[in-house]
């Protein structure tokens, strides 16, 4: 199979797909849950038994509340956090939980302190930049000098970052807009686990790259990207079907609070085994051809 | 090593796994060996266990309307840090108005939540403010002071006219410090010395009497009591005790609190002068501390500058070995301090400093603050939805196994026991470290068990290109691991590059993802490397070798 003879094809794919999600960012806007935005918080306390958090959520079906968590407090009480609510909404609230009193209904601040946001982008850079310079050095002096060490990080943490991780940002923007479903804190770090599973996955392919070209002196750059994606779309395939048999499991059969956070992740892993093969090697490619023509006009 | 080697290692690693098991899931061993081995629970984090909430009352009431927000954020900030000092904690801490509620995952007994927030000490600097004149504020506030006084004094009267002792009560309760040390004794004094009200009061009554009310005069509240009748000189004797008034004019003085505080510390120290070897106190603070230290100084020239911890002074003034409201530590500042460092000196007790200087590095909060309730709260996820979520990802890993034997055979067979040591392995090193588990320490370990996953397949597929190449097993293995090592090497060193910069770069969710992220390649490398190759090793040479359909 030739990998690289549908590459356009890839691309265009590809960059449908990041500048959708980079349409539907900043457009829909992604919708942050209350860890980060902050909203209301209310205790409410029954006198007799209380119901189980499943029977409240049920009860509060009927009204558009965004995000609800439903804390056990102490014997008798239960905690809610939403987003902002009106005193109507609360007012709603209280008429629809049979049995419950009023405590106190207040804001409530984010939990995510500013500095984890700061630190957060200088992390990433710092995390890209190492990436880089960690493949430039193991990656070095690696056969045909048309390809530079440092491209591979440089596709590898780009390709981690630009692709798998905003893609399923922008899917959480539109799902954020028409269902508002939330990033919440288990969505951020189902985005930090695509991340590096997709970093992964597209060091191995890579690395299949490097030992093929050490190898193989007499087949051309395509050549031997072909060869090892070949040689590697079978473990690809296997690491991320049985990754993605536990996360459907789980998706499926396994509790209601966890389903964000497991989809974003499904989502992640089916980008990042993709990307890996069918951007990863082609980008190499591509990068090299037009290295090439720019040699070839300056002489 | 002969094969003989390789099949006793491989059966002491299932011993070793099997112990693990145990201290890990003690349950089923307990029901089926009638042991009763306690078992040591994960230590589970909010989302998924729950714990405590406490309620803190910030104290605002001296800080500026549009300051509020950034001090309570602050605040905020710096009691998650103190909290989760290893990531391993991962509190939850929420701004409520003026009021801070933290949550911590299992912690049921308060106190220890107290403990674990530590200490918060409240440092203040506050300089001299001259009024003009006085003012209505001053005014009301005497009044509210002298009444309070006044109850003092009738309080004091009372146990005199029941028959306390008067010089005893001088000694106590008097503040003319003077006669009070002589038991309220005045001495032999003439009319026309003391103030109309209190002579009025004294020259009327017989000798022995105690006046029976309060006499006013603008010193304060006087108890008199009559000692000697007028001698020769036309002098009288006479006792009292003074409980002093605060006038108006005591106000015209205050002390003011300025911009500096605990948050702009950024360490203290206790050394020793170099010349008088006395004990000391060093402040250090941080750049915007400096600059604002700096500028109270220099428009405090030659005038006093107060510290002031939790209220009090910061060190003991009046030599009697205890902090309290009677001392006051306001040096005069010389000149203007730039360089961001103050000495404090004439403390002599060394155990007081180092309290001191042990509650500031503990970190000085923005406000002062106080717990004012507590209570128990269940899991954020809900207990229901996790055990759902639980089960269904145990099936999904057996679904996984069945495919990878199915795929791979033999070698993934032994491939699925290794990776079952592996989770035996690490949670066994979660629950001794303790590591606390939440949401994202759970994906970060799911996701070093997928490049675990990654690893074995790795080598098997390379070991099927061996063997497809003519080789047999021992080589096929041999080669197999040498050729996957690097991309093992270099798929798992980058994702650990990634972590380590996460976790010491990061806070709270991000620091719990990253630690167990850590920790789950650093083992899942040495299982894949070492325990699948010891398992698959073990059948070198024997019978096994032989049957094709086991390894394809």
């Amino acid at each position: 199979m030739d990998f690289l003879k549908y590459k356009k094809l890839y691309y265009l794919l590809s960059s449908l797909l990041i500048i959708g999600s980079l349409f539907s960012i900043i457009y829909f806007k992604i919708n942050l849950g209350i860890e980060f935005t902050g909203g209301s918080i209310m205790e409410i306390e029954y006198d007799l038994d209380r119901p189980s958090p499943q029977e409240i959520r049920d009860s509060l079906s009927g009204i558009y509340l965004e995000e609800l968590t439903i804390q056990p407090a102490g014997e008798k009480g239960y905690i809610i956090k939403t987003k902002e609510i009106s005193r109507e909404t609360y007012e709603e609230i209280l008429l629809s939980l049979d049995g419950a009193r009023e405590n106190y209904i207040e804001s409530i601040g984010p939990s995510i302190g500013k500095e984890l946001k700061t630190k957060s982008i200088t992390s990433i850079i710092l995390a890209s930049m190492a990436i880089v310079l960690y493949i430039a050095i193991t990656f070095n002096g690696i056969g045909i000098g048309k390809i530079k060490s440092w491209y591979y990080g440089i596709i590898a943490s780009g390709v981690g970052f630009f692709h798998d991780v905003l893609i399923v940002l922008g899917f959480f923007a539109v799902i954020g807009h028409f269902f508002n479903v939330q990033v919440t804190v288990p969505v951020v770090v189902a985005l930090l686990t695509v991340l590096g599973y997709s970093i992964n996955d597209t060091v191995v392919v890579f690395d299949r790259i490097r030992e093929n070209m050490i190898k193989s002196h007499a087949l051309d750059i395509d050549q031997i990207i072909n060869k090892s994606l070949k040689e590697t779309i079978g473990r690809s395939v296997v690491t991320s079907f049985t990754t993605l048999l536990v996360l459907f499991s789980v998706f499926f059969i396994g509790g209601e609070t966890l389903k964000t956070f497991i989809l974003a992740m499904i989502i992640g892993i089916s980008l990042g085994t993709y990307s890996s093969i069918f951007l990863a090697g082609p980008l190499l490619s591509s990068w090299v051809k037009i290295k090439e023509k720019n040699n070839n006009k300056n002489v | 090593m002969s094969k003989i080697g390789y099949k006793k290692i491989s059966f002491i690693f299932l011993l070793i796994g099997l112990c693990l098991a145990f201290f890990v899931y003690p349950d089923p061993f307990n029901s089926l060996v009638d042991l009763n081995i306690t078992e040591k629970p994960f230590k589970l984090g909010l989302d998924l266990q729950g714990g405590t909430q406490l309620t803190y009352q910030a104290e605002l009431s001296e800080v500026e309307e549009k300051d509020k927000e950034e001090r309570m954020y602050g605040l905020r900030d710096l009691i998650e840090q103190r909290i989760d000092v290893f990531g391993i904690a991962e509190p939850l801490v929420q701004v409520k108005g003026d009021r801070l509620l933290v949550e911590l995952a299992g912690v049921v007994d308060p106190l220890e939540a107290m403990k674990m927030i530590g200490e918060t000490p409240f440092l203040e600097f506050k300089e001299v403010e001259e009024k003009e004149e006085v003012t209505e504020e001053m005014i009301e506030m005497s009044s509210a002071y002298n009444v309070i006084e006044l109850d003092r004094a009738e309080e004091v009267l009372s146990q005199v006219n029941q028959g306390g002792n008067f010089s005893e009560l001088a000694l106590t309760y008097s503040d003319d410090y003077a006669s009070a040390q002589q038991g309220g004794d005045l001495g032999w004094f003439k009319k026309g010395t003391m103030v109309e009200e209190f002579e009025d009061a004294v020259f009327n009554i017989s000798k022995g009497e105690i006046k029976e009310e309060i006499v006013e005069t603008v010193f304060g509240y006087h108890i008199i009591q009559k000692t000697e009748d007028e001698n020769e000189q036309g002098e009288i004797r006479a006792s009292h005790i003074l409980i002093k008034k605060t006038n108006p004019e005591d106000f015209l003085y205050s002390w003011k609190r300025t911009e500096l505080g605990g948050q702009h510390l950024k360490t203290a120290r206790y050394g020793f002068d170099n010349n008088t070897g006395d004990p000391m106190i060093e402040l250090e603070f941080t750049d915007e501390g400096s600059k604002i230290f700096e500028t109270i100084t220099e428009r405090n020239i030659n005038k006093p500058l107060a510290i002031f911890l939790d209220g009090k002074s910061i060190i003991d003034t009046d030599g009697d070995g205890k902090i309290t409201s009677e001392d006051l530590y306001a040096p005069m500042i010389q000149e203007k301090i730039s360089g961001g460092s103050a000495i404090i000196t004439g403390e002599n007790s060394i155990e007081n400093i180092r309290r001191i200087v042990s509650r500031l590095r503990s970190g000085a909060l923005p406000v002062p603050i106080e717990l004012i309730s507590y209570q128990n709260v269940g899991p954020i996820l809900g207990m229901e939805s996790l055990t759902k979520s639980l089960k269904a990802g145990l099936f999904g890993f057996v679904l996984v196994v069945i495919f990878i034997i199915l795929i791979y055979r033999l070698p993934g067979l032994l491939a699925s026991v290794s990776l079952f040591l592996y989770i035996i392995i690490a949670l066994s090193l979660f629950k001794i470290i303790p590591i606390t588990l939440t949401l994202s320490g759970i994906a970060g370990f799911i996701l070093s068990i997928g490049m675990a996953i990654d690893a074995n397949v790795l080598i098997f597929a390379r070991m099927r290109e061996e063997k497809a190449l003519g080789n047999n097993l021992k080589n096929s293995i041999k080669n197999g691991f040498e050729r996957s090592w690097p991309s093992i090497r270099d798929g798992n060193l980058t994702t650990l590059i990634v972590a380590l910069i996460l976790f010491f770069i990061g806070t709270s969710f991000v620091k719990g993802f990253a630690l167990t992220l850590i920790i789950g390649i650093s083992v899942s490398v040495f299982s894949a490397i070492i325990i699948t190759k010891v398992f698959l090793r073990s059948f070198e040479g024997t019978f096994f070798e032989k049957i094709k359909f086991l390894w394809k």
